[in-house]
């Protein structure tokens, strides 16, 4: 296991360059650069001093050396569209919001769609599984901003329960999350679903209940436990997607995460913060795959890390 | 008894202390800006904080009617050769740090705006023409040669290359800058909010970067006109998108929103008296590449400017937002001239006989084109997208011609129109000074579009130093004709914001102005200073 989580963080650098060339080139092939106006142009001689200014008057391979020069110092660099502060403090700044309400959603949805799942799978063809499945199928293909706008209109037009939207007061958290919880939610209640029934219809649980073991045991302890890869599967990447901020939520709701950089940064062309954030994510997704083979270990020891063939 | 009189003492008292607090009136607003860099309009226009133009006080600002009123300067003189404008401060202003406001900090933003990085610079050379703008901004000559002078505390003089007569309103986007904090922080003064001083009617209390919303308070040091009615002012950009701004508006949390066409019915129930709208001065209109085949024929041009139905677009596909628009210049913006308007009538037979003539019967033999729009929020947001759809739709029906559709990011698609990399636009323009030569001035001399027209290039040139103000008007109407007759552009719409407000909202800044227009956040200076919350 040790050697093969060795080879895995060799490759998680392997694809950090790869994915940090391909965004480096990818950024800077686009048209238009951070310092063209909207309307129109500063004068050439202005331009000149500005790229300069940002080191963007330098060939390309040298800027990217210099940029990853950075980044293995943790120097991420200025944001453009920020320049008061460092690519790092912006991030950390914007990913509260987006942590709390992103990673709260998952947190309570993922829990509930288990239970869902589970009530669906026990209760096979009847109208808790067909309830089960209308609200795991409505959860999965309503858009975000169509439940964000139902959730708003009934909560906080209709009824004046709750505040529409904004930050920072916590009343104001309920429908966001409420909203992300939505997507883990559906997806556990589907997942769930299919890998409990699945493992039911093994063998194994046919011989626990010959050997007499009470069914709540055998739905607890074995066929829980059984069911329980796929969701880890889905569960890490999950949360990376949600908890690093949806920019449709975030910009019903009013808050102010990161969701909105992810575009904007793209849009103004800010070098910096675009390849940071990108850099973020390809991180987490290369850890989070990490963490889910430990789990499979882990959860099922015929899984073996490592043991090719 | 004891235990009673304390406890009425202490509701007294609470109701003391918290009495200031609950006079403090707060007015929540969408705001339209949301990059957010510096909070320094003359550092940067595009990208700016915002509400920091409410921040600094202006040479002149307009009022609701768009009469120009002096803020910062109390007068102002144009010399006899027309070539130098005077203009005198208002004694005693002063920034919020009790530094006094001088000459010298409006001489100061513009030579910084000359030759640092700002992305307005052009406007300084295109509106103002002030003398030696081009060199200074192109490195070419020193900043001293720029034609600008604090002659002492509280006189400018501006020279300008031409005669300007209509100078005092471009300094309507003139705002001083703190040279006192440039000298210690450099431009950094302006990204924290416990540096930042301001000269204007509101100070800023916070600034939430992460969705750049701003809590701005009533000036306790301003002296200048107009102070504020109001004591708190949150200016929101996210709640600027009708489909987030309404629900706040209807659940309380703001005191207006603007709306979409799908929003009008239910906001006009709910609040027959809430309702205002606000002519943009603002056209959208088609532009080509002039060099390109097929739009290199006049004929092909006029053909298409007969081809659409702008009655039918603006209440069907447009309505509540946009009315047509059958000249560049809007109504009610000085030098409009409605018999220019009144030319642009649908006639699908006259457009098919151009086309004929221009040797597409039919539309028989005519290349595909694709006609490229600019993606954007706000109000052309709202109406380019279906306008690019519904003439689709017409230019088929009517011409027989396919058009396809593109949408581009900004950069792009500004890249596209000054770099003819396509032959077909629709092109929005808003005013950004009050005056003719502001909307000719983008057709002028390659301007945006890349346009080389040298008749239409001497009209303009004539008219922008002309100080006869009814001569020219009358060049630029004729510049205008010129710019029909060559098809030169195809004006579509002007377009209308609408919004309701809440009927706690009082003053003379919401009540619709003598056209019926009701300004909200386009004059920031006048509305938000003349604005009262119960």
């Amino acid at each position: 296991m040790f050697a093969h989580i060795i080879r895995r963080v060799l490759s998680v650098a392997f694809t950090f360059i790869v994915v940090s060339v391909i965004i480096f080139l990818m950024m800077h092939s686009v048209p238009g650069g951070p310092f063209d106006a909207n309307d129109m142009p500063v004068s050439a001689a202005v331009r000149e001093k500005m790229m300069a200014q940002w080191g963007l008057d330098q060939p390309l391979h040298i800027q990217y050396f210099n940029y990853m020069w950075g980044v293995l110092h943790f120097d991420f660099g200025v944001p453009f569209q920020s320049p008061g502060e460092t690519v790092v403090q912006l991030i950390s700044r914007a990913w509260i919001p987006s942590l709390v309400l992103g990673g709260t959603g998952v947190l309570i949805g993922a829990p509930l769609g288990i239970l869902l799942g589970m009530a669906a799978a026990l209760n096979r063809n009847t109208w808790i599984d067909y309830l089960a499945s209308t609200v795991a199928t409505l959860g999965l293909t309503i858009p975000v901003f169509v439940t964000s706008m139902l959730l708003i209109l009934i909560f906080a037009v209709w009824l004046n329960w709750l505040p529409a939207s904004g930050w920072p007061q916590p009343n104001r958290w309920i429908l966001p999350i409420a909203c992300y919880a939505a997507i883990p939610l559906a997806t556990y209640a589907r997942y769930t679903r299919s890998a409990v029934l699945d493992t039911l219809n093994r063998p194994f649980v046919n011989v626990l209940r010959a050997k007499g073991l009470s069914e709540r045991r055998i739905v607890f302890q074995h066929v829980m436990r059984n069911s329980a890869i796929p969701l880890v599967t889905v569960f890490l990447p999950m949360f990376i997607g949600t908890a690093t901020g949806s920019i449709f939520v975030e910009a019903m709701f009013r808050v102010p995460g990161l969701g909105a950089y992810f575009v904007s940064s793209i849009e103004v062309r800010d070098y910096t913060l675009q390849m940071a954030l990108m850099l973020l994510i390809t991180f987490m997704y290369c850890l989070a795959y990490l963490l889910s083979d430990i789990a499979y270990a882990l959860l099922n020891p015929r899984i073996r890390l490592g043991d090719s063939e | 008894m004891n235990a009673l009189v304390r406890l009425a003492g202490i509701m007294v008292a609470t109701t003391a202390l918290s009495a200031p607090v609950l006079a403090q009136t707060t007015v929540v607003a969408p705001s339209g800006n949301s990059a957010g860099t510096y909070m320094d309009y003359m550092k940067t226009v595009y990208d700016r904080g915002t509400g920091s133009e409410l921040l600094q006080i202006p040479i002149a600002t307009f009022d609701k009617e768009f009469e120009l009123t002096p803020m910062a300067a109390e007068s102002w003189s144009q010399s006899e050769d027309g070539l130098t404008w005077t203009f005198n401060l208002r004694p005693g202003l002063v920034w919020s740090d009790g530094e006094p406001l001088t000459a010298e900090d409006f001489v100061f933003a513009l030579q910084r705006a000359a030759t640092s990085g700002y992305d307005f610079a052009w406007y300084w050379d295109f509106a103002g023409g002030i003398k030696g703008w081009k060199e200074v901004t192109e490195g070419t000559a020193e900043v001293s040669t720029l034609g600008l002078k604090a002659v002492d505390d509280l006189t400018i003089e501006v020279t300008t290359v031409a005669p300007k007569p209509y100078l005092p309103s471009v300094t309507s986007l003139w705002y001083p800058v703190p040279k006192h904090k440039v000298d210690e922080l450099g431009d950094d003064w302006s990204l924290d909010v416990s540096t930042i001083v301001s000269s204007g009617p509101f100070e800023i209390e916070s600034w939430e970067k992460s969705n750049n919303s701003v809590v701005l308070t009533k000036s306790d040091t301003y002296t200048g006109p107009w102070s504020p009615m109001i004591d708190r002012l949150e200016l929101d950009p996210t709640l600027n998108a009708p489909e987030v701004g309404l629900p706040a508006f209807l659940a309380g949390d703001a005191d207006y929103s603007f709306l979409n066409t799908g929003q009008v019915p239910v906001a006009t129930q709910r609040y027959p008296d809430g309702i205002r709208k606000n002519a943009v001065f603002a056209t959208s209109y088609i532009s080509y590449d002039l060099d390109a085949a097929p739009f290199n024929d006049v004929n092909v041009r006029r053909a298409f400017y007969y081809a659409v139905d702008r009655d039918e677009l603006t209440s069907t596909v447009l309505k509540d937002i946009a009315i047509p628009a059958g000249s560049l210049l809007p109504p009610g913006y000085p030098g409009y001239n409605p018999d220019i308007a009144a030319e642009a009538v649908f006639d699908p037979e006259k457009a098919k006989q151009f086309l004929a003539e221009a040797g597409f019967p039919n539309g028989e033999g005519f290349p595909e084109v694709e006609i490229w729009y600019r993606e954007e929020g706000g109000y052309n947001g709202a109406i380019v997208p279906a306008m690019a759809q519904y003439l689709q739709a017409e230019f088929k029906e009517a011409l027989g011609i396919s058009l396809n559709i593109r949408a581009l990011p900004g950069p792009e698609w500004m890249d596209g129109l000054r770099g003819k990399k396509n032959n077909i636009f629709i092109a929005p323009y808003e005013y950004d000074y009050l005056d003719p030569s502001n909307f000719y001035g983008i057709f002028f001399n390659g301007g945006r579009h890349g346009y080389f027209v040298p008749e239409y290039d001497a009209i303009v040139a004539k008219a922008d130093s002309e100080s006869d103000w009814d001569t020219r008007y009358g060049l630029y109407a004729e510049a205008e004709q010129l710019m029909i007759d060559q098809g030169l552009i195809v004006p579509l719409v002007h377009p209308v914001t609408i919004a309701v407000v809440s009927d706690q909202m009082g003053g003379d800044g919401v009540a619709p102005n003598s056209l019926g227009f009701t300004q909200l956040d386009r004059l920031g200076h006048y509305f938000f200073t003349h604005i009262t919350k119960q």
